[in-house]
């Protein structure tokens, strides 16, 4: 059998995917990025194939994306994380009827991205250097809290009183703001809503410089978080596409870009 | 004035920060490229004898630092003095004006600031006898106290807000003269209409290389690489205008030869790209690197540190002494693209022909972030650029290497798109 992979090294996780000769979804691994990248990027492809009993002779082609993408040389070729996350985003995006608007909020960045119909990148903004609005942000505010971050959806939703304003728009001084906060008393649940508030709404103001269209999909890690998610469809006013598994749009991309490429490749006779 | 940098122990020039700094860059402009042209060779050696060896060039009469291309350099020259640009892009300099810069100014103040002040500035200086500030940008004409305290002799060169109306006209012109008394205080030389002449002859020659260097860039494919175009504009603002014309001269014909033998520099479909903005000044030449590594091609420029400075020729010869003046400063004036003119529909117009004429696919429009006016304009540029129906890549840094990682993913993703663009219109 045939099988083409994709493994998107992010600054958190990484994460990979395994598509089959049709395109079809085979199979996706989520392993943390630790400090040694290249070892780990290597041990979960590993893990990935045995999971799914596939031998690695059967990868035909594997691309890799991320910020690691430029180290890891098993690779058959590279690509940006924004071109794959485009590419993943769409072809998820079929099942609800297409989308044109991806947010992605990763542990370092996030993005906004616009594509056309034919799942081609239009326009695209991402952060500036600061990692405020991100994942990390998300993590360094339950350490703070003491709070598991799969945890954090449901403090967002069993708050009674109204979400706490976060202001800072710094991670280190929203460390301090949230600690003031707890410090007064103030309930964990309204805090978390407010970092979830705080989040969506510099995200919302990323998503408008790109240009809001159609049906807006939302992945990267974070979007596991059901808070986040609800805190930035108030704030979009819209609905959000949120895919069974958030955290693998871009490695599952890069499957796919992996497969057409080696199909191209056949067809060239290559 | 105590702005002195605390650099405690001076240590030899070759060996400091700055000059690894250089060196680095220049490794990368120079081995992460096959096939750079012979001709190059006398850039990339200037710049390490420059910058990383830190030996002085030999260069005639006084030298007249100038802090934008504003300051008309025939004038300069034609009193018997040489300019010499101090727009900097070294990181380390950049750090040292932090020092006593706000944290949000722009960096190629902040470094330039840093350099005039610190115990180890680039020899290629030598000793200024004077320096030109035109009051263009805000943040420079704050600079001219700053650069009095650090005992240097500064001369203010009033510009206009607005390039269209008459009375900015006269009132640069005037400018223009009072810089030429000032001139003449300072060398003793009256200005005369042989020397002005031969002065202007002497930088139309230099104008007439650079126009047909960049004349080079409408190949396609491309005949040599932007970081080289770059190189070569960053060394016209310190080098023998002479010696810099002849090298430049000898590295035409060479590029004469490319075109004639089809020689691509580039990969095939290498996405071409116009650069805008915030100018790249050695070694700040991060973005421009960037996007060559990641395959693309950096085709034209309208930054002030290329094609704007030297793309007009004077070609001048009036009657009388003050009309050639006159009409020296026209030529600063009138087709000057900067953004800090409170309108300037010409930047725009410049930005489409640009792309049009070197058969762009694309714009990368670098702000340096503190950089108001291009923060500000970037957006009428964006909307301007996409209704002509080319893409456009904004980036906003400074000249720390902190955010390459991050802008390699930006401009590698920006690149794909086009060249699926490209793809898609194909078939």
């Amino acid at each position: 059998m045939s099988y083409f992979a994709g493994i998107d090294i992010g600054s958190t996780a990484i994460k990979v995917a395994l598509v089959d000769a049709e395109g079809k979804i085979k199979g996706v691994h989520v392993a943390d990025s630790g400090s040694l990248f290249h070892k780990n990027a290597k041990e979960a492809l590993r893990v990935l194939l045995e999971k799914n009993g596939v031998d690695r002779s059967e990868v035909k082609y594997l691309i890799a994306t991320g910020y690691g993408r430029k180290l890891f040389k098993e690779a058959d070729d590279s690509i940006s994380e924004i071109t794959a996350n485009a590419i993943g985003a769409h072809e998820t995006g079929k099942a609800y009827g297409g989308v044109r608007t991806i947010i992605n909020i990763g542990g370092q960045d996030s993005k906004a991205i616009q594509i056309d119909d034919a799942g081609c990148v239009t326009n695209f903004v991402m952060n500036d250097k600061c990692a405020a609005g991100t994942g990390r942000f998300l993590d360094v505010a339950a350490r703070n809290m003491d709070i598991d971050l799969e945890e954090l959806g449901d403090y967002h939703f069993n708050g009674k009183g109204a979400p706490l304003s976060i202001n800072s728009t710094c991670t280190v001084f929203a460390e301090s703001e949230i600690i003031g906060l707890l410090a007064n008393g103030h309930g964990k649940e309204e805090i978390v809503a407010g970092i979830h508030y705080s989040i969506a709404k510099r995200t919302v103001r990323l998503a408008k410089r790109v240009g809001i269209e159609d049906r807006v999909y939302f992945d990267g890690g974070p979007a596991l978080n059901k808070g986040l998610v609800a805190a930035i469809q108030d704030e979009l006013q819209r609905e959000l596409v949120v895919p069974e598994y958030p955290q693998t749009t871009t490695a599952y991309g890069a499957a796919v870009l992996a497969r057409s490429e080696y199909l191209a490749d056949l067809k060239d006779g290559l | 004035m105590s702005n002195r940098s605390p650099e405690r122990q001076p240590v030899p020039f070759h060996q400091s920060r700055q000059a690894r700094e250089a060196e680095v860059m220049l490794d990368h402009i120079v081995d992460d490229f096959l096939e750079n042209p012979a001709g190059m060779k006398y850039f990339y050696d200037l710049f390490r004898q420059v910058y990383i060896r830190g030996e002085s060039l030999e260069r005639q009469g006084p030298q007249v630092g100038i802090t934008c291309i504003q300051a008309p350099e025939e004038l300069i020259y034609a009193h018997g003095a040489s300019p010499v640009r101090l727009c900097n892009g070294s990181y380390h300099y950049d750090q040292i004006g932090a020092d006593f810069m706000p944290a949000k100014s722009c960096s190629l103040v902040k470094a330039t600031l840093g350099m005039l002040c610190s115990e180890n500035a680039i020899p290629k200086l030598g000793k200024l006898d004077l320096i030109v500030n035109p009051t263009t940008c805000d943040q420079k004409k704050k600079a001219s106290v700053m650069m009095e305290g650090m005992d240097h002799v500064v001369h203010d060169l009033e510009f206009p807000n607005v390039k269209e109306s008459e009375a900015s006209r006269v009132y640069w012109q005037r400018s223009v003269r009072q810089f030429s008394e000032r001139l003449r205080a300072l060398t003793g030389e009256k200005l005369t209409k042989p020397k002005l002449r031969a002065a202007m002859a002497k930088t139309a020659r230099a104008q007439k290389a650079f126009r047909t260097m960049n004349g080079f860039r409408k190949n396609s494919p491309a005949v040599f690489l932007g970081k080289d175009a770059f190189l070569v504009t960053n060394a016209y603002f310190f080098d023998d205008i002479e010696r810099w014309t002849a090298a430049l001269e000898v590295l035409n014909l060479e590029l004469a030869e490319r075109e004639k033998a089809a020689f691509n520099a580039a990969q095939k479909k290498a996405p071409r790209i116009v650069f805008t903005g915030s100018p790249p000044i050695f070694p700040n030449l991060k973005l421009p690197l960037l996007i060559e590594q990641a395959g693309g091609v950096v085709v034209a420029d309208e930054t002030c540190s290329a094609n704007r400075m030297l793309y007009d020729m004077t070609a001048v010869d009036e009657w009388l002494l003050n009309d050639m003046v006159d009409s020296l400063a026209d030529k600063y004036l009138k087709p000057c693209t900067c953004p800090i003119f409170t309108r300037n529909d010409d930047r725009l117009r410049r930005l489409l022909e640009l792309a049009s004429t070197f058969k762009a696919d694309g714009v990368v429009y670098q702000s340096f972030a503190g950089c108001q006016v291009y923060e500000m304009e970037q957006r009428s540029v964006a909307d301007a650029l996409n209704k002509a129906g080319i893409p456009m890549l904004y980036i906003e840094t400074d000249y720390s290497p902190d955010d390459m990682g991050q802008l390699s993913t930006r401009i590698e993703a920006f690149l794909e798109s086009i060249k699926t663009r490209k793809r898609q219109q194909r078939t």
